[in-house]
């Protein structure tokens, strides 16, 4: 996309209408309100004055999964919780992404070895992104969430 | 009773003011709620299974894990029992700093629950004041272990790390700015009429009620008992620092926001205190190491309980003489507290009810465990 | 209620012994259990604090941590049961009601008298119960959830998670 700069004036961009979507979408993502255990904690850090992820257009955490189109699973997902993660996940809005955050949502974390935790959220729903850590610093998150805005716009990390 | 007219209604697992996966299962007249059930266990993480399968050592990551907003003081209730049953003694110099940590862990765990309440009642504001007080904190507990959250900083023997001069001033740099910061915070809900009516006279909950559902901690003394472990049943250091236990007869909502900011004042008194008297010496018992600990036995049982920042948390351990504890068994504040939701919230309208629960300070890893 | 302490070891007419943390360990058979419960109760322990079920292999011992919140005091009260019933005392404290039902659902105890005993933490129709040490952790079990939002478990990994 062609870069301008601001004169005050009125200018004209051209760029193709692909292109100019995948623009919009990456910074305008807006969260699900879903916290699950102690990476929510970490999620809402995110959220406050020091890390402030409004820099990157997500502040609006959505409290509907009709409003949100990025779902950050924050925290271990049990078997129990799991039927849920998944209607929460069918309710949102195309086109949606998901961002795992932490090592339980990976594959269990410490977790892993006991009987009521689902073996990573990649069972139950697509994931985007996956923020390691446990749980994952705020700043990890935002480098999480600036690769799915790459992820979006089709650019490589590299 | 007619119920014929009742409307159900199914708040969660995912609901903004929950603050975290409860459900609850209400029963309304017009909106007046008549009945409500806490459906519990969507966060169910088998911490009290894997504590039986794993050494000693390792159980602490479980704990940690419990109250994720206040791990220093679950670290010190578990070793609190742990050192019991495995014969560790535990240097003074140790005892003091697990004393600042525990200090330190419940302003943070205060300040997110004050920041979530305010959330819960519509107030976005304190959200941002109370985070950048805990973001300080957090500075403090990366320097002395380097995590920030799940601090895993207190092992069993003493302390993994020695408390270094400079983060003694960084928490002397926190201690100075703090009062003067909580009272903004704190006037930024006092001085709110919206704020007033949505707390005060709600949510009663009654002395008798409260001790015979178990109700512990800042809750209870919001209802009139100056019930509080660090004076009754003096661990660690506390006998030999001042503070007072805050006391209201109230028993409403505001009451446990009162007792709680009051907390926080003492927790930096002590703190204080804790710092002028922190001792020169090993922080460390060698008999600990880690390397050590996979071969250590424990026998016996043991009981420990602490005040953490929700109410009273009880480790009970049941060794067996082999290098894995045979039972672990967590009291958690939180499922105690949750309890006596229903009782709570009978009677009142279904706008309180968000109100109410958020007053509770809920948090999941600890509830369900 | 403690002039008798000194001389004998003995609480309310019951012998004691010490834990390693200094607390007074009762054991009591199940006959006498509801009747000394009650006495406890009376005598200000006010508090019921905890509920644990030990599975000891071939019993299961249920320990009761009371406190009394003016004495400031704690007794340790165990039971032995061995086909793992207990009278219940929700008629007693209030709080028992749900660690009663956290001791069903991890445990297998079955509390007589408790009024609405079913699974608390765990969704309803789990197999077999986590704490005992027989329980089967190699064989997982899945959850879906139905139409109508009510759960249940599956063995088929393909039908739930």
């Amino acid at each position: 996309m062609a870069q301008v700069t601001k004169t005050g004036e009125l200018g004209i961009v051209t760029t193709k209408l692909d292109e100019a979507m995948k623009w919009g979408r990456s910074n305008s993502l807006w969260p699900l309100t879903f916290g699950l255990a102690c990476c929510a904690i970490e999620m809402m850090a995110v959220q406050a004055s020091h890390a402030d992820v409004s820099r990157f257009g997500s502040e609006i955490f959505r409290a509907s999964p009709r409003q949100a189109d990025l779902m950050i699973v924050a925290g271990t997902v049990t078997k129990k919780m799991a039927p849920r993660v998944r209607r929460l996940y069918d309710e949102m809005p195309y086109p949606k992404y998901v961002i795992a955050m932490g090592a339980c949502v990976i594959q269990g974390g410490p977790y892993a070895r006991g009987y009521s935790v689902v073996l990573g959220v990649d069972r139950v729903i697509p994931v985007d992104v996956y923020v390691p850590g446990c749980p994952p610093t705020p700043e990890a998150l935002q480098f999480g969430l600036i690769t799915l805005q790459k992820k979006i716009r089709g650019e490589t990390n590299r | 009773m007619d119920s014929s007219g009742w409307t159900e209604l199914n708040i969660g697992p995912q609901h903004p003011s929950t603050h975290g996966v409860l459900r609850l299962k209400v029963k309304l007249d017009g909106e007046i709620i008549k009945d409500v059930e806490p459906v519990i266990g969507y966060l169910h993480r088998n911490a009290e299974k894997l504590c039986e399968m794993s050494y000693y050592c390792d159980n602490l990551i479980y704990f940690d894990r419990l109250d994720y907003v206040a791990s220093m003081i679950m670290e010190s209730g578990f070793l609190e029992a742990a050192e019991k049953v495995l014969d560790i003694e535990v240097p003074e110099r140790a005892k003091w700093i697990r004393v600042i940590m525990s200090e330190l862990s419940r302003i943070a765990s205060h300040l997110v629950w004050a920041g979530a309440f305010g959330l819960d009642l519509g107030m976005l504001t304190p959200f941002f004041y109370c985070f950048i007080q805990r973001e300080k904190i957090l500075n403090i507990f990366t320097e002395v272990c380097g995590s920030r959250q799940q601090t895993n900083y207190m092992s069993i023997g003493g302390v993994y790390q020695d408390l270094q001069e400079e983060t003694i001033t960084h928490i002397w740099e926190f201690l100075k700015q703090f009062p003067e910061k909580l009272e903004e915070i704190y006037k930024l809900f006092i001085k709110n009429d919206i704020f007033f009516s949505r707390t005060k006279d709600i949510g009663y909950l009654p002395k008798d009620v409260a001790i015979d559902y178990g109700v512990t901690g800042p809750m209870l003394r919001a209802s009139g008992v100056p019930y509080d472990v660090r004076k009754d049943e003096p661990y660690l250091t506390y006998d030999k620092v001042n503070f007072d236990v805050p006391v209201s007869q109230k028993g409403d909502v505001l009451a446990r926001f009162v007792v709680r900011f009051e907390e926080m004042r003492q927790s930096a008194r002590i703190v204080k205190q804790a710092l002028e008297k922190l001792p020169d010496g090993p922080y460390f018992n060698p008999k600990g190491k880690k390397s050590l600990m996979i071969r250590v036995r424990g026998n016996g049982e043991a009981y420990s309980r602490v005040e953490s920042s929700k109410g009273e948390l009880g480790t009970y351990i049941v060794a067996d003489g082999s290098v894995r504890p045979y039972r672990v068994r967590i009291r958690s504040p939180t499922f105690k507290n949750l309890s006596v939701l229903p009782v709570l919230a009978k009677d009142t309208m279904i706008a309180d009810l968000v109100s109410i629960s958020g007053s509770i300070d809920l948090v999941f890893g600890e509830v369900d465990r | 209620m403690e002039d008798t302490e000194d001389k004998q070891k003995t609480f309310m007419g019951k012998e004691y012994t010490l834990g390693k943390d200094g607390r007074k360990i009762i054991f009591l058979t199940k006959d006498e259990f509801l009747p000394f419960m009650k006495r406890l109760k009376e005598s200000g322990f006010s508090h019921l604090s905890l509920i644990t079920g030990v599975d000891r292999r071939d019993y299961i011992e249920v320990v009761y941590h009371l406190h009394s919140i003016s004495t400031n005091e704690i007794v340790v009260i165990k039971v032995k049961t061995k086909d793992s019933r207990v009278p219940s005392v929700t008629s007693l404290w209030s709080s028992a009601d749900w660690d009663e039902r956290e001791q069903y659902d991890m445990m297998g105890i079955i509390f007589e008298g408790h009024p609405n005993l079913k699974r608390i933490l765990l969704p309803e129709g789990w197999i077999g119960h986590p704490l005992r040490k027989n329980y089967d952790m190699d064989t997982p079990q899945y959850v879906n959830m139905d139409e109508d939002g009510e759960d249940y478990v599956t063995f088929d990994s393909g039908d739930g998670w």
